[in-house]
């Protein structure tokens, strides 16, 4: 009886998926398409948030010493520093470097100039916050410890480009909730339809002795198949697309633009486009189908 | 196997009764009309019985289960001993005649074997052996209320509910249709109708509950059905 019964869900899922071939058709593919809307605004802000964490890295704090400092003053400096949490790395970089770096940079014009004897270059610590965001406060505080002289980090570069990709990621965040709200609503209204073409059916069901989950296992399982294959399609989409904006970011040799490789993108969306189509799919349907069974 | 104690029914809060103070007692095999215009109370008595609805008031027993008291989780096992027959058919017209009364067997997890078995046997009962494979939108009103009937029967119910079922038949078919349901209660099997049609309750000679505005103005055996109910 158990066996005959499982057999017969599997049975009615298929018959009705083929009867119903244009509403489940239909179904599915306001699953995929929004799935896919979904998908694409994850890549971008995937991306997003890549290029930005990859900017934050390498903001810096250049700490200049003082030049009166002395070498147990820029000692304890250095412990200093090193022992701040809020400091990831401190590099100390000597006015000699800085001259080579700035010799590098400018090239001929330094010739004949005897870098050695008279270099006005002051030494520094080159400084990376674990937080990057934390970078004017760590700053602030850099500048009062003692043997620090001026302190740079490109104030205002660093601050507009924190409240830009923090808006972008905000705004990205509020697309995608409001995109999955209305998947959710979209999706169950389109499954709706599919049970109600079928309440007659199911109305006789109750009437000859049906048990609501003997009624409700294949449109369960319906609904788990519209939304896994309309969770496969965009995946499928996303990762040609993907490939597609990789080779023209590479061809246009746009190489700042810094993207994320192709298998770890798609496996991170399918994470949450895969369990969504499938969850959406079968809420869709149970909820439906509830309405139903009060017969 | 149905009895009746001061039932009454109201649709909705402060809703008109639909029934009040309705008590009978019908036994096994017995064959019952209710009888009375429409509005009278006839269908919602048949749907109280089947425990579409549940009443707001007394007791309905039916084999011996208070339905107003089942728990939701056991009424599938209740309706598998009532077969039911509805004045518009209800049947899945882009399918089979076979696969119509196969429906009912299946839902309720029959096997294969016994659904071969049993779905001629009640098509031939109905007369319909040699219309198996037809589709039921094919079929004439007369033919699809034979099929209604077969799946009623496909899984041997103590008890048949009909709620009008020859309404949307031309008289000659309703009285084959009646005819039919006699023969199924020579069987043994009770049957209840719920009808308005004067001429085939004076024919049968059957147990008449008379219901006029929701109450019960009268119960005969071999009763008929004359101007004064």
């Amino acid at each position: 009886m158990f066996i005959s019964g499982i057999g017969y869900v599997l049975r009615e899922t298929f018959k009705g998926l083929f009867r119903n071939r244009w509403m489940c058709l239909t179904s599915t593919g306001v699953v995929a398409v929004t799935l896919l809307m979904l998908g694409i605004f994850m890549l971008l802000n995937l991306n997003v948030t890549h290029i930005t964490d990859l900017v934050k890295e390498q903001v810096e704090i250049v700490a200049y010493i003082d030049d009166q400092a002395d070498r147990n003053t820029v000692a304890a400096l250095r412990k200093k520093l090193e022992e701040n949490p809020g400091v990831q790395e401190a590099r100390y970089v000597s006015s000699e470097e800085h001259m080579e770096r700035l010799r590098l940079q400018l090239g001929r014009v330094l010739e004949g100039y005897d870098t050695e004897l008279d270099n006005p270059l002051l030494a520094s610590f080159e400084v990376r916050a674990t937080v990057p965001e934390n970078v004017s406060a760590l700053a602030a505080e850099i500048e009062n410890y003692p043997g620090v002289g001026e302190v740079f980090y490109g104030q205002d570069y660093v601050e507009s480009l924190f409240s830009v990709t923090r808006v972008l990621q905000l705004l990205g965040l509020a697309l995608m909730v409001g995109l999955a709200v209305t998947a959710v609503f979209l999706i169950a209204h389109t499954i709706g339809l599919t049970v109600l073409m079928r309440k007659k059916e199911i109305a006789i069901m109750k009437y000859v002795g049906a048990t609501n989950w003997f009624i409700r296992w294949p449109f369960i399982l319906e609904g788990l198949l519209m939304g896994l294959v309309g969770a496969l399609i965009p995946m499928v989409a996303l990762y040609y697309l993907y490939q597609y904006a990789l080779d023209w970011v590479a061809v246009n040799n746009l190489a700042f633009i810094s993207m994320l490789p192709l298998q770890e993108v798609i496996l991170e969306v399918g994470r949450y486009l895969l369990p969504l189509g499938i969850g959406l799919g079968i809420l869709g349907s149970g909820f439906s189908i509830g309405r139903f069974l009060r017969v | 196997m149905i009895e009746a104690k001061n039932v009454c029914m109201k649709y909705g809060k402060n809703g008109q009764y639909a029934l009040s103070d309705i008590s009978f007692f019908i036994d096994r095999g017995e064959f019952a009309f209710f009888v009375g215009s429409s509005g009278a109370g006839k269908s919602t008595l048949l749907k109280l019985i089947i425990r579409e609805l549940t009443p707001s008031a007394g007791c309905l027993k039916v084999f011996n289960r208070d339905v107003g008291r089942l728990p939701r989780r056991k009424l599938p096992y209740l309706r598998r001993n009532i077969g039911m027959v509805f004045q518009d058919f209800r049947l899945i017209e882009g399918r089979t005649v076979y696969d119509n009364v196969a429906f009912a067997m299946v839902v309720i997890g029959s096997s294969q074997r016994e659904i071969r078995k049993r779905v001629p046997q009640v098509l031939t009962l109905v007369g319909l052996e040699d219309k198996t494979k037809a589709k039921v939108c094919d079929l004439s009103g007369g033919e699809q209320q034979r099929v209604g009937l077969a799946r009623a029967l496909a899984n041997r119910p103590a008890l048949i509910v009909a709620d009008e079922p020859t309404g949307n038949l031309d008289p000659g078919t309703t009285l084959d249709i009646m005819n039919l349901l006699r023969s199924i209660n020579q069987r043994g099997t009770t049957v209840l109708v719920a009808t308005h049609n004067r001429e085939i309750v004076n024919l049968f000679k059957k147990r008449v509950i008379y219901l006029d505005g929701g109450r019960m103005v009268g119960d005969e055996q071999k009763g008929f059905y004359t101007h004064v109910h």
